[in-house]
């Protein structure tokens, strides 16, 4: 019957009128936060190819769970998403190591030695802060970037890593320290 | 507040992320304890110099096509037919049903949302996207200043708080919600904050309101006959932080 047929026609054409509509709104959404994406993948992997595989990977996951999409932070919603994405990525490609380190056991809370060498970190230059931060366990990695360059909460943070909001502040403090602690042996070198 | 506690606590004091009373604890028990003291200044080192020295990778400029090309386009949300089975029933005509199927459609893909804040935050968008950021590229007050009001018959608040850690970058011209409007660029750390002011039909004052969109924060508030409108990714206590240097400027 011609019905059926102009029947069909009419959800053919809703189906691309909703398609549309659905990249159109993911690309607003998710477009604007390609940079904080990228950045996490990029200091999680450590270079620039895996990372533009690990944010598309997470850009495509991203638009199928769209409609998941339910809390109010997009941004912390998608790094979410690109976290898991680089678990992902280290499974099928490092099953080997594990990056994802256990906490170094010998961090105490507190600086053992509160000298004035901590104090020059203020004057490192960014190329020697970038490669002591890349020597970080990820786990250690991934707090302080969401945290001094996306400006997460420490509430966003615990959402994005699902770790408790108590365990992100002694992360962080950790890994802040072992930071400084990398620091100045990195001073001491000859 | 005891030592232990308050040592446990001076990364989270640092970061501005405990609440009011312990933050009052906690500087009473710092103030008297010279260890403490110290500590808290190695971390505010440690802190600034990763905030200003730790590079922010930006995507590659080809990663947003690749990204767009990879998209699946067959991929339709289930869209409830059923619903409009009932609507066919009638045998009513094709033009009929599509006006239906795009009603649908639009009710459920756009989320409700109030009008200027999806306006302001889309002009923050455009504004770092297009790499049109300022039309007058300056920290110094004393030029951004008269370059708006001259442009927009307004005098809005233009002021460097780059003590405050929220240094002016410049000004540019731009339109909200229907009204010319003077946008004042400013930088906390990496994040841009996008301050528009414009003078809107309703002139009376109005307390601060944030809202929350697409992962910007969004403050406005009137004051002096002018509308203003805080926008960033910073995070909603920092940008209430900056409005309130702006309030009070």
């Amino acid at each position: 019957m011609g019905t059926v047929r102009r029947y069909d026609l009419c959800f053919a054409w809703m189906d691309a009128l909703a398609i549309d509509a659905r990249n159109r709104r993911f690309e607003l959404l998710a477009m604007p936060h390609l940079d904080a994406a990228f950045n996490l993948a990029r200091w999680l992997t450590g270079n620039t190819a895996d990372a533009e595989d690990v944010v598309q990977d997470a850009y495509l996951r991203a638009f199928r769970y769209l409609d998941t999409f339910r809390g109010e932070n997009f941004r912390v919603w998608l790094l979410t998403i690109v976290r898991n994405s680089f678990l992902d990525w280290l499974k099928d490609n490092r099953s080997g190591r594990q990056l994802f380190q256990p906490a170094p056991a010998d961090l105490e809370w507190t600086d053992p030695n509160p000298s004035p060498e901590a104090l020059l970190l203020d004057r490192v230059d960014s190329e020697t802060l970038s490669a002591l931060v890349a020597q970080l366990p990820a786990e250690y990695r991934e707090v302080l970037i969401l945290r001094e360059i996306e400006d997460l909460s420490y509430k966003d943070i615990a959402s994005v890593t699902g770790i408790p909001s108590g365990t992100v502040m002694s992360r962080l403090s950790r890994a802040r320290l072992a930071l400084r602690k990398a620091w100045i042996s990195n001073e001491k070198r000859p | 507040m005891n030592h232990d506690r308050a040592k446990h606590l001076l990364y989270a004091y640092a970061d501005r992320q405990i609440g009011i009373m312990r933050r009052f604890f906690l500087r009473r028990h710092v103030t008297g304890c010279p260890s403490c003291l110290a500590e808290l200044e190695t971390i505010q080192a440690t802190r600034s110099a990763l905030r200003t020295n730790l590079p922010m990778h930006r995507a590659p400029p080809a990663l947003a096509a690749r990204i767009a090309s990879a998209l699946p386009r067959e991929m339709a949300p289930p869209i409830p037919r059923q619903r409009l089975h009932f609507g066919f029933a009638g045998g009513s005509l094709a033009g009929g049903l599509a006006g239906v199927a795009l009603t649908l459609a639009v009710t459920r893909v756009v989320p409700p949302a109030d009008p200027l804040v999806a306006d302001v935050v889309a002009d923050h968008v455009r504004s770092m996207m297009a790499d049109h950021l300022t039309d007058v590229p300056t920290s110094d007050q004393h030029t951004v200043k008269p370059w708006l009001s001259a442009r927009l018959d307004l005098s809005p608040v233009v002021k460097d708080f780059v003590a405050e850690g929220y240094p002016l970058i410049g000004g540019r011209l731009d339109y909200v919600d229907g009204h010319r409007a003077a946008a004042i660029v400013y930088r906390r750390d990496k994040h841009v904050i996008n301050l528009f002011a414009f003078v809107a039909n309703d002139r009376s004052d109005a307390p601060l309101r944030l809202d929350t969109r697409d992962g910007f924060n969004v403050v406005r508030w009137r004051t002096g006959g002018l509308s203003y409108v805080a926008v960033s990714d910073v995070e909603a206590a920092q940008l209430l932080a900056f409005v309130h240097l702006v309030e009070s400027g």
